[in-house]
């Protein structure tokens, strides 16, 4: 059972990590520096419950603020740019950030044992589930409670006026200028919002693996962040979620067994869906059909 | 109709293929005892990944050729071993470990990775017996993954990896002894990676200081890096007797040809524990001559030829790290033996609280060049030799035990 | 003189940088998206060339010359490029961008898998050819200032190979049809260009450069090792591009050797752990002051 709840703490991680691009992408912009932001959510976190013994959901939202203030200050200097200028930017600064962790060293005394981050050795012993007894359901639990909140914030958004806008903004930034709507708030609130997201994900992620370094968030993971909105669909955030199963469980556990072959097909996969699928799994077309069964289904019910 | 004579195909075969592997088992062996092996397959690792599988494979091999494991009630088990990929990723190897507990196995070898091992044990059970501690409780008997001082993390983690300090200590003081004019050490540190950073800053550089020689600096590169220019420059110019470089055989073999362009000069060179792999041959056979490596395998006894030789039927071979694979297998054998395990569906965690206190008594182990000493803290202490390279192979320098 | 020789190695690595970012600035230039798997497409180029000299023994004591490994590799490179638009341009949509981009990074960490499992993920060794043309590896002028010998024919090769690619934009049929669809793709259809067919040539041109520059970095650093070094220079790359200016080849040459040379400049004074931090800023400081790069059009097109 262990490795189902095992499963459902990937699962959920990794939906916030792709909610946290999704909001970017919403707005047209291509955020490569996903990785990074959880970065400052996971060391931020992990310091406060290590080194200063707090309680994990204050630290969690510590962790979170201080990833979208960094988001925030990367958003402004984002607005100049736009297409593969924001991607390399985006790149670059998630590196940037990555690399700093590298070379960030902050360790206190504590029992004779040498507690916090270590630069290149890492931060090890982020240890606050297991302390406190939480089962791995307990832990699973947890997680899918913040990413359920994640979750149905963003659908609210998305379904809200907030979402039309971010989505004007996406289709034609100039066409939005001028129908009054103020891009940089559009634009640089849509990136403080995907730092924050992406803040609460890296603080749980610290806790969830109990140890980490500079490599866990390195362009792979930024990658990842946004794979998972991409393939999904920009349509609806459970385009997310289907992608995140999608590429976690069926890609690389139901696929686990295939050993060599499964590392080929994990790249094929991707090729195959953008090939025949560019708008993703859960494209605007498939939302709607979908949609149209459920309500034809239900006037049935009702007659 | 193609269909049709496929599905009575496919059906044959199946009745076929339960029908051998029923009877084969029927022979020999009541019980099968599940063995998960897990380490990286996939990117640069891979060689790590493709040699602990060959050599666990082959171990198996050779216990079930000797009639299998003896169970607690006297009948006997076959071992079965089943490898999992965990791509070098701390949370894939997380997510393997997870399966492979909730599976019918009841203890694992591995991961290749020290940072895949350190995030590993840390969601293991610190103490045993401890409710309050919700921490997985599966024994984890690790090959590889090297860095120093991880089995501490928890009393469910154990190693059978050479300790460093020992070997390095002893390394530096058979270089004194050996050539006394020797004064100075230079050494070589790829920076970003958890086991040959740990090593320089914490095994090579105090040893070296331990010994009696003076370390003028250190040159540092990355694993990724390519252009070795500038830090090879500094080399030279320190003009030190000895080098030690702690890195893997890409950088390895990138700084090596740097050092041959540039014409470093030096009387010793030293190399990093994990780089006594054939890849350093494949990648730089020809600068990395006369590199001197302290190892805990090279083909010296009866049983380690006897181990490369089954490793090679799985194409695996047989270095410090995947031999160990190898010594571990038959440590668990003598382990499920002693302690009476049953492999029985319903004794699983029995069975595996019996594997850890088993490993956790063990005082001393058979090694494949020697025996090996086993402390409480999960760790041991390994036999090692020094080789060096020659031509397309490691031969030995020196064996400290004689 | 330390750092004159340290600005001296960096501009002379620093072409491998340059020549990286010619492919993405050529793909860009016409289609305006971004080719992440060209790095990667290009050192398979050069995988093969060496799986080539393997089989045909060319990799001991060379039997032929050199440059039929360089030929070799850059024919691979054409033919993969040629897969790659196949597979990420030819039939995604054209208006929506993260569909290639997307599919180009399924390339990259397919081809990089494909080489793990062809080589075991070990480091192979790679003949030093370019070092066979100096007597000695490295020209040294003096005890305290030397040049890699190989390194600049690399930067050698480098020049000319951009050379001959402006020629060939400039001086040939083909060259015009492809200036033409990057400055007006719809305009340019209009006048009886098949773009699909410019596209399919640039590619391949871009992959012909980029096995050529796989298989010369193959024999810079001695070694290959697919999974470890593509995606960093995938990176600087990009990086390269954005300073050069989107789009312009002299650029990317510029951009090259300027971050060549400041991250072995930063490499001397801070240390390599710190070094790509400072890549990175100067990377903003473009951004913020100069976000059309070196030698682009101020007006990027939409």
């Amino acid at each position: 059972m262990d490795f189902y709840f095992g499963m459902l703490q990937i699962v959920g991680l990794h939906t916030i990590l792709g909610l946290s691009a999704y909001i970017i992408l919403l707005t047209g912009q291509v955020s490569m520096a996903q990785a990074g932001f959880m970065s400052i959510g996971a060391y931020i976190a992990g310091m406060l419950t290590v080194l200063a013994e707090m309680h994990l959901i204050p630290a969690m939202l510590i962790g979170g603020v201080a990833a979208a203030l960094v988001a925030c200050i990367v958003g402004f200097p984002a607005l100049r740019v736009k297409g593969l200028m924001l991607v390399v930017a985006t790149i670059a600064f998630g590196e940037f950030i990555r690399i700093f962790w590298f070379n960030f060293d902050y360790q206190i005394s504590r029992g004779g044992v040498k507690l916090g981050p270590e630069g290149g050795e890492g931060f090890k012993q982020i240890r606050f589930f297991p302390e406190n007894g939480w089962s791995t359901l307990d832990v699973a639990i947890f997680i899918w409670v913040v990413a359920g909140a994640v979750i149905a914030a963003v659908w609210w958004m998305d379904r809200s006026r907030a979402g039309k806008v971010l989505r004007a903004v996406g289709e034609d930034d100039l066409a939005a200028q001028s129908a009054g709507i103020n891009l940089t708030v559009v634009k640089v609130s849509a990136f403080t919002a995907g730092g924050f997201i992406a803040g609460l994900g890296g603080s749980v992620y610290a806790h969830y693996t109990t140890h980490i370094e500079h490599l866990n968030f390195d362009i792979v993971m930024a990658t990842f962040a946004i794979i998972y909105p991409i393939l999904g669909g920009l349509s609806n955030v459970f385009g997310t979620i289907l992608a995140v199963i999608f590429v976690q469980v069926f890609l690389l556990e139901v696929l686990r067994p295939l050993g060599d072959l499964r590392n080929l097909l994990f790249g094929a996969m991707i090729i195959v869906v953008m090939n025949f699928m560019p708008h993703g799994l859960f494209s605007a077309q498939v939302a709607s059909r979908i949609k149209g069964v459920f309500s034809g289904r239900k006037e049935g019910a009702n007659a | 109709m193609i269909v049709k004579r496929f599905y009575l195909f496919a059906g044959a075969a199946a009745v076929a293929l339960t029908g051998v592997s029923g009877t084969a088992l029927a022979q020999k062996f009541d019980r099968e005892v599940h063995i998960a092996g897990f380490g990286a397959k996939s990117g640069v690792v891979r060689s790590f990944g493709v040699n602990t599988e060959g050599m666990m494979r082959a171990a198996a091999d050779k216990i079930n050729a000797g009639g299998g494991i003896k169970l607690g009630d006297g009948k006997m088990g076959k071992v079965v071993v089943t490898f999992y990929d965990d791509r070098c990723r701390a949370e894939e190897g997380i997510s393997v470990i997870r399966r492979i507990a909730s599976g019918k196995f009841v203890v694992a070898v591995g991961p290749t990775c020290s940072n895949v091992a350190e995030p590993l044990f840390g969601i293991l059970q610190k103490t045993v017996d401890d409710k309050s501690d919700s921490g997985l409780q599966f024994p984890i008997f690790t090959d590889t993954a090297i860095k120093g001082g991880l089995a501490k993390i928890s009393a469910w983690a154990f190693r059978n990896v050479p300790n460093e300090t020992e070997m390095y200590k002893n390394l530096f003081a058979w270089v004194k002894k050996k050539w006394p004019n020797l004064k100075t050490v230079y050494g070589g540190v790829e920076e970003d990676f958890a086991h040959s950073r740990f090593t320089w800053y914490k095994v090579m550089d105090k040893q070296a200081k331990a010994a009696g020689f003076k370390v003028l600096g250190r040159a540092k590169w990355l694993l990724a890096d390519t252009n070795f220019t500038t830090q090879v420059r500094a080399m030279k110019k320190a003009k030190a007797d000895i080098i030690s470089i702690s890195s893997h055989p890409f950088t390895l073999c990138g700084l090596l040809k740097e050092m041959r362009r540039q014409r470093v000069k030096y009387k010793v060179l030293i190399g990093l524990t994990s780089s006594s792999s054939m890849e350093t041959l494949q990648g730089c056979a020809r600068q990395a001559k006369g590199i001197i490596i302290p190892t805990s395998f090279a083909p010296v006894t009866a049983a380690a030829k006897e181990a490369s030789a089954g490793g090679a039927k799985y194409k695996a071979s047989a270095d410090l790290h995947s031999a160990a694979a190898w010594e571990n297998m038959m440590v668990l054998k003598q382990v499920m033996e002693s302690k009476g395990v049953m492999a029985k569906a319903g004794t699983i965690q029995a069975d595996r609280r019996k594997i850890r206190d088993g490993l956790a008594a063990l005082k001393n182990t058979q090694g494949l060049i020697g025996s090996i000493k086993r402390h409480k803290s999960g760790e041991a202490t390994k036999p090692f030799v020094y080789v060096h390279a020659q031509g397309k192979e490691w031969k030995i320098l020196h064996d400290p035990n004689k | 003189m330390d750092y004159v020789q340290a600005i001296v190695d960096g501009l002379l690595f620093g072409a491998v940088y340059a020549l990286i970012g010619i492919g993405f600035t050529l793909i860009f230039g016409v289609m305006n998206k971004i080719n992440m798997a060209y790095a990667a497409a290009s050192f398979a180029g050069a995988y093969v060339s060496l799986g080539i000299a393997q089989v045909v023994g060319l990799s001991g004591d060379f039997g032929l010359p050199p440059f039929v490994m360089f030929l070799v590799s850059a024919v691979a490179g054409g033919v993969f490029a040629y897969i790659v638009y196949l597979i990420c341009f030819r039939f995604t949509p054209d208006h929506y961008e993260l569909a290639s981009l997307m599919a180009t990074i399924g390339t990259l960490l397919m081809v990089d898998e494909m080489v793990v499992q062809a080589t075991n993920g070990e480091p192979q060794n790679y003949p030093e050819v370019l070092q066979g043309i100096f007597d000695n590896p490295m020209l040294e002028f003096s005890e305290e200032f030397a040049i890699r010998g190989d390194l600049l024919t690399l930067f050698i090769v480098a020049v000319i190979a951009t050379l001959g690619l402006l020629w060939v934009l400039f001086r040939t049929k083909l060259g015009l049809a492809t200036r033409a669809v990057a400055q007006q793709r719809m305009a340019a259809q209009l006048c009886g260009i098949r773009v699909d067919r410019t596209n399919a040539t640039t590619f391949v041109i871009a992959g012909v450069l980029g096995g050529l520059a796989g298989a010369m970095i193959g024999a810079v650093v001695g070694t290959l090792l697919q999974s470890l070094v593509v995606i960093p220079l995938t990176i600087k790359g990009l990086i390269v591009t954005v300073i050069g200016g989107l789009g312009s080849i002299p650029g990317a040459i510029v951009g090259g050797l300027m971050v060549g040379a400041f991250e072995n400049v930063f490499l001397a004074i801070r240390g390599v752990t710190e070094r790509d931090m400072y890549v990175m800023l100067l990377l903003f400081v473009f951004l913020a002051f100069r976000p059309q790069g070196l030698f682009g059009r101020v007006a990027v097109r939409d």
